[in-house]
C-alpha cells in the first residue's frame, strides 16, 4: 500500500496499481453498478467521482488508502489522482472514518442569521465533540458545513440523506436519540444513495 | 404586483411529480410541438422569448443555444447546471423536488434543438432528495419512449443522466462544473476569448450547452406558448422578460420560494415573504451571498431586473435574497461571508485563494475586536487586488460583497475598529459566532 503513494525517481509518474498491490473488497452489487456506470461515459476517468461513492458505501463510510487503491485499480488511474480527487470534496470522507452517524450542521449566512452557532454549542455540550470530531464509541461526528442551500428551514442540518429544519435545542436533543436507536449508518445509507441514483432502470 | 406562478403553478401537487399527472396538466405537449419544428425554429423561439440565464450571470439564453455547431460532427451534449450552492438560494431544489418533469422535458428540448446524444445534470451532492424526484422521472420518460432510443418516433436518440457531485461550491462555476463532472477536481478553466466556448469545446472537448435548472424549465412554457407570449411577461423592465424565482430567507416571517414578474418592486418580495421579523429592516443581500448589500431605503425603491437592479448598484444574481433585520451586525455578517468564500476557493488562482484567506483574517481580527487603523483601507486593496484577477468568478465573487459593505456601512467598520464592539446590539445568538 504504502509503496503507491511513492514516486520512484523524479521522472516516474505516479502509476496505476497492480492486481497483487490491491485488496479487491467491491461486492458484486458495486461490480454491477461500476459496470453500468462505465457505459454513462466515453471515458473512465469520468467514473471516478460515482466510484468513490461506491467505495465510500463498501468501505463503511470511509475512504481508506485500500479503498482508493481500489477505485484507481477499477478504473485504471494512479492512486495519486484518485486520492487528489476524493480529498478535494467534502463529502468524501477521507481524513478519518466517521461516527455512524455524521451531523452536519450549516452554519453559513441565513443560518447565522438564525442562530445556528447556539446549536452548535449544544451539540458540544451533548455531544461531548466539535467541528470534524468523533464522538469515542463511533457513534456520532459533528461538522460544520457551507450552506445547505434550505435557507428557509434555517437553521438546518442534514444527517445521511434526510435534511432537518428548522431545528433547536429539543429537537436536536430528540433527533440524537433517534440515532443512537439506529442500528443502521446513516453514512453508509446516504453513499448508497448516491450511487442508486446514478444508476437507469434498465441497469437495475 | 403580487406572485406570478409559471414554473411553480403545480409546485404543491404530488401528482406533477409522475408522468401521468404532468401530463394531466399539459405537459410534454411542448416536446411534440418542438420536435415537429425545425431545430432553428425552435432557437428562434427562445430567442423570442428574450429569456435570459437564471444562474446568476443573466446571458442571453439563445445566443448558448445558437453556438452549437449546425453541422454535426461529433456527440454534442446538454448540460444542466444543478450545483446550487449560494448562500441564500434554494430555488433550484424546490424545482427538482417538486417539478422534476419540467427540467425534463426543458431538456429534452434543448438536445433536440442543438441535435444532442446525450444530457446530464449535474446535481450538488447534498441534493439527494432532488436527485431522487429526477431518478424516477427519467426512469418514467424512459419507459413512455420520451427518452432513449427513437424519442416519439422521430428516429432521434437521447439519453439523459444524472451525476452528483461531492460537496464543493466552486464545482457551479461552468469550467469547474465539467471538470468534476470528467472526473477531475473541480477547478475552472481558461475561459473565451483565450479557450473556445463550452459550445465548441466542452465536456470532453466536444459541442455542450450548459444551462441553469430554472432556465431549462422556462422551454416549455417558451415553446408552447410561443416566444412572444413569454416576452409580454416583465415588459416593464428594460431587458429582463418572464418570471424569476426568488428564495427569500433570513429576518423574515414566511422564508421561501417565491416566483415573480420581473419589473416587481423588490419591497413587495419582502412583503409576500410575511415582512421582516425581530425588529426593523436594515439591510437586504438581493442575489445570494455574491451580490453587494443594498440598505433598507434602496429595498424601497429597487426594481426586480437585470438592469433595473444596479440602479442600487446591486443585481438580480441567482435570486437568494436575504434580508437582515436592524438587530444585525454588519461587521459579523460580512465575516461570514469571508469565511465561506475562504473555505469555498478552489486553491487554483493565487489572488482568490490568499486573498479570501487575508480578508477572513482582517475581518476576523476586527470582530474580536482587535481592528487595527488602516484595516479599512486594507480590505479595499485586497477586494481591488482580487477582483478580476482568478480564472473563475469566485474571486470576484469573494470581494464585491466586502467592498459593498465597506461602501455601504463604513460607519460600522469604524465603529468596531475604534472601539472594539459592535455598534449593534445583537441578539445574543449572533453575537456567539466563534
Amino acid at each position: 500500500m504504502s509503496e503507491l503513494t511513492q514516486i520512484g525517481s523524479i521522472n516516474e509518474r505516479p502509476r496505476i496499481p497492480t492486481r497483487d498491490e490491491v485488496e479487491l473488497n467491491f461486492s458484486d452489487k458495486a461490480i454491477t453498478e461500476l459496470e453500468a456506470l462505465k457505459t454513462h461515459y466515453p471515458e473512465l476517468k469520468a467514473c471516478i467521482l460515482p466510484t468513490l461513492w461506491i467505495a465510500q458505501r463498501e468501505y463503511g463510510g470511509f475512504l481508506s488508502g485500500e479503498a482508493i487503491a481500489e477505485v484507481a485499480y477499477r478504473l485504471q488511474r494512479s492512486y495519486a489522482e484518485v486520492e487528489g480527487v476524493a480529498t478535494f470534496y467534502s463529502m468524501y470522507n477521507t481524513a478519518h472514518k466517521p461516527g455512524k452517524h455524521k451531523i452536519e450542521l450549516c452554519t453559513c449566512l441565513s443560518c447565522h442569521l438564525c442562530g445556528t452557532y447556539r446549536l452548535r454549542d449544544f451539540l458540544k455540550e451533548k455531544l461531548g465533540i466539535g467541528h470534524g470530531e468523533t464522538t469515542a464509541d463511533g457513534l456520532f461526528t459533528v461538522e460544520e458545513v457551507e450552506c445547505l442551500d434550505a435557507c428557509d428551514r434555517a437553521p438546518v442540518i442534514q444527517v445521511g440523506d434526510t435534511y432537518h429544519g428548522p431545528v433547536d435545542e429539543g429537537y436536536l436533543s430528540k433527533l440524537i436519540d433517534d440515532l443512537r436507536a439506529n442500528p443502521e449508518s446513516t453514512v453508509v445509507k446516504m453513499a448508497d444513495e448516491m450511487v442508486k441514483v446514478h444508476i437507469r432502470a434498465s441497469e437495475r | 404586483m403580487a406572485e406570478r406562478k409559471l414554473l411553480f403553478e403545480h409546485t404543491h401537487d404530488p401528482a406533477f411529480r409522475t408522468l401521468d399527472g404532468y401530463k394531466a396538466t399539459g405537459g410534454y405537449q411542448a416536446l411534440e410541438k418542438a420536435i415537429k419544428m425545425d431545430r432553428q425554429a425552435v432557437i428562434d423561439e427562445v430567442k423570442a422569448s428574450g429569456l435570459r440565464g437564471r444562474g446568476g450571470a443573466g446571458f442571453p439564453t439563445w445566443i448558448k443555444w445558437n453556438g452549437i455547431p449546425k453541422d454535426k460532427k461529433t456527440t454534442h451534449y446538454v448540460l444542466c447546471n444543478a450545483d446550487e450552492g449560494e448562500p441564500g438560494t434554494f430555488k433550484d431544489k424546490q424545482l427538482m423536488e417538486t417539478c422534476p418533469f419540467l427540467l425534463v422535458e426543458g431538456m429534452t428540448i434543448a438536445g433536440h434543438a442543438t441535435n444532442a446524444d446525450q444530457g446530464f445534470i449535474y446535481i450538488r451532492g447534498e441534493f439527494i432528495d432532488a436527485a431522487r424526484a429526477l431518478r424516477s422521472a427519467i426512469d418514467e420518460a424512459y419507459a413512455a419512449g420520451l427518452l432513449g432510443k427513437n424519442i416519439m418516433g422521430t428516429g432521434w436518440n437521447f439519453d439523459l443522466d444524472i451525476h452528483l457531485g461531492a460537496g464543493s461550491y466552486e464545482c457551479g462555476e461552468e469550467s469547474a462544473l465539467m471538470s468534476s463532472l470528467m472526473g477531475e477536481r473541480g477547478m475552472p478553466r481558461l475561459k473565451f476569448p483565450h479557450a473556445p466556448l463550452p459550445t465548441v469545446a466542452g465536456l470532453w472537448e466536444r459541442p455542450t450547452l450548459i444551462n441553469n435548472v430554472e432556465t431549462y424549465c422556462c422551454a416549455p412554457f417558451i415553446i408552447k406558448n410561443g416566444g412572444e407570449w413569454y416576452a409580454s411577461l416583465g415588459a416593464s423592465t428594460k431587458n429582463s422578460r418572464g418570471t424569476k424565482i426568488f428564495s427569500v430567507s433570513g429576518h423574515v416571517n414566511k422564508p421561501g420560494n417565491f416566483e415573480i414578474e420581473f419589473g416587481t418592486p423588490l419591497k413587495e418580495l419582502l412583503e409576500m415573504a410575511g415582512g421582516v421579523k425581530g425588529g426593523k429592516l436594515k439591510a437586504c443581500v438581493p442575489g445570494g451571498s455574491s451580490v453587494p448589500i443594498i440598505t433598507a431605503e434602496d429595498v424601497d425603491r429597487a426594481i426586480i431586473g437585470y438592469e433595473e437592479m444596479s440602479e442600487v448598484k446591486s443585481m438580480v444574481g441567482s435570486g437568494g435574497c436575504m434580508f437582515l433585520n436592524e438587530h444585525t451586525c454588519i461587521v459579523t455578517f460580512i465575516w461570514r461571508t469571508a469565511l465561506f468564500y475562504a473555505n469555498e476557493s478552489c486553491g487554483k488562482c493565487t489572488p482568490c485563494r490568499e486573498g479570501t484567506r487575508w480578508m477572513l483574517q482582517i475581518l476576523d481580527r476586527i470582530r474580536r475586536g482587535n481592528g487595527q487603523k488602516g484595516d479599512i483601507e486594507l480590505l479595499k486593496d485586497i477586494c481591488s487586488q482580487i477582483d478580476g484577477r482568478s480564472f473563475c468568478g469566485l474571486g470576484d465573487a469573494a470581494a464585491w460583497p466586502v467592498a459593498a459593505a465597506l461602501r455601504v456601512f463604513p460607519h460600522e467598520f469604524e465603529y468596531f475598529i475604534e472601539n472594539g464592539k459592535s455598534m449593534v446590539e445583537s441578539e445574543p445568538t449572533l453575537a456567539m459566532a466563534p
